[in-house]
């Protein structure tokens, strides 16, 4: 049994019950502190006003980051959040047909599968050259259309590389200058993350050696990389953006302009 | 305990004491900060220092969180981050940060994650204070808070009595009166710093025709005190103090002019910290004067002069009442006219969270008003000073705002803010009136 046999076939139990047994954990936490406490009246606003305060509190820290730390809105939140890792996550095509292969609901997803890379986009778009296959057509003539050209694998895989490499070399610049919030877990998370990316990218493009067992070794080691991030993602900073963002804007939406009408 | 000693026993209990309160929202803040750094963009005293931005100043707390909570921190602290000061220079430096902050919650709107890093550092400082560390100022004035001494300070009375005086010359005012359906809650604190505020709160109220009363004494130095130092105990026992009070009135409403702290602990703190619902409301005057407005109970005398409104952190940001006083200011000034961050992102004053209490010069006043010669050690004494330095740095984007505004008068509503806008104002050279919002509005009552 190879690397990649171990990660597809042996590890995936295993990954699901330590991710189960984190969720429990850290939600438990929650719950168990929670106890009833008397509150002040809330302050009356409308409803509607309310709703779009609920929209804005979600944007405000993008407005703020555009505004103030342009560096970071780019390198940290465009090029790392909004078009590296969550679309590849989630739409990469090679991920759609994994997720769709554990979670059939999934499939739905399909129609916005992006390419993993620009060729046939490219050749169709530039060259005029048709897709000779079937499944050369399916990118051609997705939802995206054009858009391929950017909204594939390679580009935002190397999209999302930059962001994390921003990312730490952000906080190695922090840690030179001794600020005190930047910690071990921070650089071992970065790491990981950029592992996956490469791996994968090197995957994709059957580097360093075009031979099948390279392939099979690079592919294992991205699958069990991103497979230790799962299973680690309750006990990491990746809780963020499971529960952290959500419940925190949630909560200050609450307290400030539900509760407080801080509009 | 003093503010020179180190001793790792008291350290240990204090951070034991410390991590034994959480809640919910505690654990979130404590627990999800991704430390992105964000929040040091809107941090007025990240241009201090990098040091001082709300995700390193929040960092202690967690420090002290990781050790005590979690398992791999407990066993691998070095690798987690998980520690105690060791030494007496850490935990001064711990102080330093801690006293960097003013709980405006700027960091808490600018955060992805909503982690209001300005409460986890009042939480600090409840740590610091147990081992001994709170600044000899605050601590003075929250045992004398506790205990009910400040009343009886000669200095202080007379400063309230001649603000009681002026009050009935301007309004029939009787004291205490039981029944009454507005309380009116001025502080001693205003009494010293915004004596104007007391007397002309009790017009506006005259005027609007209430039917209400104030104490004939002031029961606190300025809500509970010990909340800027983190002192539950003596928050405890001072707002039951005040709380019981209230209750024996029988007061449908209470009434606050000073829009600091007081206003947001009394309107959203107090229930939890009694332990019951209240049978009152608590508002601000401007909400008196905006329902007025709008009923057209009241009018105004209109001026063309260019004045523009400070909105304190905890009566904008976290008491809601953001739009309210540019209602009420516009319909005096003609010429009224916002600041550039007015609204939610209204930027701190930068000597909020009692830091503009502390600083040197304001020692120096109380010294003078309570008669009494404060001794600091020459190691708090540096501290001051860069703090003073520190907050009017602090407090320089305000300024500057204040100065591209063109307006001639500033209207806050916290005494905080009037006093640190007085030092900075004065520091970067720029020529205003400030007056608070009862006084503006008292003047132009027809
Ligand atoms: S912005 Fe929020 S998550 Fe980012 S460092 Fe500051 S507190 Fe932490
Ligand atoms: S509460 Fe205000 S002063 Fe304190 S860290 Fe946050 S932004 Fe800075």
């Amino acid at each position: 049994m190879d690397l990649l046999d171990l990660a597809i076939y042996v590890l995936p139990p295993y990954v699901v019950a330590t991710l189960a047994f984190g969720v429990a954990y850290r939600l438990s936490r929650y719950l168990f502190l929670w106890k009833r406490g008397y509150s002040a009246p809330r302050r009356a606003r409308p409803i509607g006003k309310l709703l779009v305060g609920l929209v804005v509190t979600f944007l405000d820290p993008l407005v703020q980051a555009a505004k103030k730390r342009k560096s970071d809105f780019v390198g940290g939140l465009i090029a790392l959040h909004i078009l590296g890792v969550i679309p590849l996550i989630f739409l990469l095509s090679q991920h759609v047909a994994m997720f769709s292969y554990w979670i059939p609901l999934y499939s739905l997803l399909k129609p916005f599968a992006i390419p993993s890379s620009i060729t046939s986009a490219s050749q169709y778009f530039f060259a005029n050259v048709l897709p000779a296959s079937e499944m050369g057509w399916v990118f051609t003539n997705s939802v995206w259309g054009p858009l391929t050209l950017i909204l594939n694998g390679d580009l935002l895989a190397i999209l999302a590389i930059i962001g994390v490499s921003y990312k730490l070399g952000d906080k190695l610049v922090r840690l030179y200058h001794r600020l005190r919030h930047v910690r071990a877990g921070d650089f071992f998370d970065l790491a990981l993350l950029l592992s996956i990316l490469v791996t994968g990218f090197l995957a994709t493009h059957h580097l360093p050696s075009p031979d099948v067992t390279t392939y099979r070794f690079m592919l294992g080691l991205h699958i069990l990389l991103a497979e230790l991030l799962v299973a680690l993602l309750p006990f990491t900073k990746f809780w963020h953006f499971v529960f952290g963002y959500w419940y925190g804007k949630l909560h200050e939406w609450y307290e400030l302009k539900f509760n407080r009408g801080s509009l | 305990m003093s503010w020179e000693g180190y001793n790792y026993e008291d350290v240990r209990r204090a951070a034991e004491e410390t991590t034994s309160h959480l809640t919910p929202v505690s654990l979130h803040f404590l627990e999800n900060c991704v430390s992105c750094a964000l929040c040091e963009v809107n941090c007025p005293y990240t241009p201090v220092g990098e040091e001082y931005g709300p995700v390193s100043k929040a960092e202690p707390l967690r420090n002290i969180y990781r050790g005590k909570v979690n398992i791999l921190p407990r066993l691998f602290p070095w690798l987690f981050g998980a520690k105690l000061p060791k030494t007496k220079e850490e935990l001064d430096k711990w102080v330093d940060l801690a006293y960097h902050c003013t709980n405006c919650g700027l960091c808490y709107i600018t955060c992805p994650f909503g982690i209001h890093s300005g409460e986890m550092i009042k939480t600090l400082r409840g740590f610091l204070a147990k081992t001994g560390r709170i600044p000899s100022l605050l601590k003075l004035m929250v045992d004398a808070e506790t205990s009910g001494m400040f009343a009886e300070n000669p200095g202080f009375r007379g400063l309230w009595e001649d603000v009681i005086r002026k009050t009935l010359e301007v309004a029939n005012v009787e004291f205490d009166r039981k029944g009454a359906k507005y309380l009116y809650m001025p502080s001693l604190a205003e009494a010293m710093i915004t004596p104007g505020a007391i007397p002309a709160t009790a017009r506006i109220l005259s005027k609007l025709g209430l039917n209400w009363t104030m104490p004939r004494n002031p029961l606190s130095i300025r809500a509970p005190i010990g909340s800027l130092a983190g002192d539950d105990e003596s928050v405890r026992v001072v707002a039951k103090r005040i709380y019981d009070y209230i209750k024996s009135i029988g007061a449908e409403y209470v009434v606050f002019s000073d829009g600091g702290y007081p206003y947001t602990f009394f309107r959203f703190d107090l229930p939890r910290i009694v332990g019951e619902e209240p049978s009152f409301k608590v508002v601000h005057v401007v909400e008196l004067l905006v329902d007025a407005l709008r009923e057209g109970k009241v009018k105004f005398k209109q001026t063309q002069e260019r004045i523009t409104w400070h909105s304190p952190c905890k009566m904008g940001r976290f008491g809601g009442l953001i739009e309210e006083p540019v209602e009420v200011l516009s319909s005096i000034s003609q010429n009224f006219v916002k600041l550039k961050s007015h609204g939610l992102f209204s930027k701190c004053c930068g000597g909020g969270g009692s830091i503009a209490c502390i600083v040197p010069p304001t020692q120096e006043f109380m010294e003078k008003v309570m008669g009494i010669p404060l001794k600091v050690s020459e190691n708090e004494k540096a501290f001051l000073d860069k703090l003073y330095r520190d907050m009017l740095i602090a407090g320089r984007e305000k300024v500057q705002e204040i100065k591209e505004s063109g307006a001639s008068t500033v209207v806050t509503a916290c005494i905080g803010c009037i006093h640190t806008l007085g030092f900075t104002t004065r520091a970067y050279d720029v020529k205003v009136t400030l007056k608070t919002l009862a006084e503006v509005v008292a003047e132009a009552l027809d």
